[in-house]
């Protein structure tokens, strides 16, 4: 990062904090309602000391992981037979756009009568929140191959499995990895959802806890622990993945 | 009997709905180790005659034998070197050169061995490790060219791999081309827009008509190897060039 847009964003981040104790200390709110940036700063080094905070990291990460590779592995395949099976496109394929557009957090009910307020039926929540995501940016991937790559590795002798991992996949990655960013923020959304509802640990399950015991500062706390893994996976992880591989497929 | 046949092949596209005939019964007999090339206006189906031979596209008559053997689909005895390249942008020179011999199942060590006489051949050595997108045009071409001799095919099929280049390079992969063919002995059949370029490479030279595509004339190009641009063009050769210029202008103005 450039030294003045890291002085912008320090100044931004500093600005919003002194505005936020500075409306703390005008006592407009009482502190129940509208924690100070102090007592939230408190709240994540107790939960940092106690170790609750992240073994609740731990556990929605674990569940995003499990649900995501799930996603990954599953929508790949998917949209693989999507792009290329044109009757697979026309039937699954139509199937597919309808549950693209059911938030994830609506099949909490049905994960919950089918798996019960189990660990799997969390990630059944994440898995099926992402997988769609990954199918649909898989299936544009496959669909937009330069068709002189196929032929040239059919004409060599590729056929079948070989012709999915030595080229369509490879040749489709710059389309995947978009897949894997939008379905890693439905995963993620998806996983914290899933937790607020079915109460069973986790990043969403401390945020309920916070919320039952009325500590607001707990839920922000939380909530700033969940953005910031969220920036850390988005700007660090999927921003080098990405950058490495537009370079050397030549995209920029 | 000659090493590849075409016996009356036949195409249609689907244009408007209707279909149109693309190649109007092609008979042809290559001889082993020919260096022959097809000249024809564009949209004539060189290529797709081409492809057809590669096994990329079926005739909708007609057969190709390989050795006096029917041919069906893609195999590794006819490998193609395409107008662009078609190198695969995620893997670098070396393993694109030893594509086709990773899914051959030939092991590294002698995948290695291959790749590099022929990276040498292609004076790619220096460049094993680098990414199609390091590599200007002519360099890609190359490492398309040697992808293609790795695979020993019986034929080697081109198609206006020259197309895309610059002038010089063009000329310097004109000579390289003669000597890679006389370095192997591969049959060669290439495809191109470009007389000069045919002449200075082909034993044979075919003329394409305009659609539907017969074989409108051959020409036997009776001319020492190695031979340059000055050579084809040269007070004492016959005129090859002129005199299939003369054949091809009528076609590409219908």
């Amino acid at each position: 990062m450039k030294p003045n847009v890291l002085a912008k964003k320090l100044g931004f981040y500093a600005m919003i904090i002194i505005v936020w104790q500075g409306l703390d200390s005008s006592d407009i709110w009482p502190d129940n309602i509208f924690p100070s940036p102090v007592d939230v700063v408190e709240d994540l080094a107790y939960g940092a000391s106690d170790g609750s905070l992240f073994y609740g990291i731990g556990t929605s990460m674990l569940r995003l992981i499990v649900g995501l590779t799930i996603a990954i592995v599953g929508g790949t395949i998917l949209g693989i037979f999507m792009a290329r099976v044109e009757t697979v496109n026309q039937t699954i394929g139509s199937l597919v756009l309808g549950l693209q557009s059911i938030p994830s957090i609506a099949w909490v009910p049905l994960a919950i009568l089918w798996f019960g307020l189990t660990d799997s039926g969390i990630i059944f929540v994440t898995a099926i929140g992402a997988i769609f995501a990954v199918t649909i940016n898989t299936y544009t991937g496959v669909k937009n191959i330069d068709p002189s790559y196929i032929e040239a590795a059919r004409n060599m002798g590729a056929k079948g499995s070989q012709l999915i991992t030595s080229i369509l996949i490879p040749a489709a990655f710059p389309y995947m990895i978009s897949g894997f960013k939008q379905g890693w923020a439905f995963a993620w959304r998806g996983v914290i959802g899933a937790e607020l509802l079915f109460s069973f640990l986790g990043l969403g399950f401390l945020l309920n806890v916070g919320r039952q015991l009325n500590d607001v500062s707990q839920v922000i706390a939380v909530m700033i622990v969940i953005m910031g893994i969220g920036i850390l996976v988005d700007g660090v992880v999927f921003k080098r993945i990405e950058n490495k591989v537009m370079t050397r497929w030549g995209l920029r | 009997m000659g090493k590849l046949e075409a016996r009356n092949i036949e195409k249609y596209f689907k244009h408007d709905g209707k279909p149109l005939k693309t190649l109007d019964g092609i008979d042809l007999n290559v001889q082993d180790g020919e260096f022959l090339c097809i000249v024809g206006p564009s949209g004539c189906g060189k290529s797709t005659f081409l492809r057809i031979i590669a096994g990329l596209e079926k005739p909708d008559n007609g057969e190709i034998l390989l050795d006096g053997k029917p041919l069906s689909s893609t195999g590794p005895d006819r490998i193609m070197v395409f107008q662009e390249g078609a190198l695969f942008p995620w893997l670098n020179v070396q393993d694109n050169v030893e594509y086709g011999l990773k899914i051959a199942g030939i092991p590294k060590e002698k995948r290695n061995e291959i790749s590099n006489r022929y990276l040498d051949m292609m004076q790619l050595t220096q460049f094993a490790t680098s990414f199609t997108y390091q590599l200007s045009t002519g360099m890609k071409q190359r490492v398309a060219i040697a992808r293609a001799l790795v695979m020993d095919p019986d034929v080697l099929l081109m198609d206006e791999p020259f197309a895309a280049l610059d002038a010089q390079t063009r000329d310097l992969l004109l000579v390289e081309m003669q000597l890679i063919w006389q370095k192997t002995k591969k049959t060669i059949i290439f495809v191109t827009h470009n007389v000069a370029e045919a002449v200075i490479l082909g034993t044979r030279v075919l003329v394409f008509s305009h659609r539907p595509a017969i074989i409108k004339k051959e020409f036997e190009i009776a001319l020492p190897y190695p031979r340059t641009a000055e050579d084809i063009h040269g007070k004492n050769s016959p005129s090859y060039s002129l005199e299939i210029l003369a054949e091809l202008r009528p076609e590409v103005k219908k």
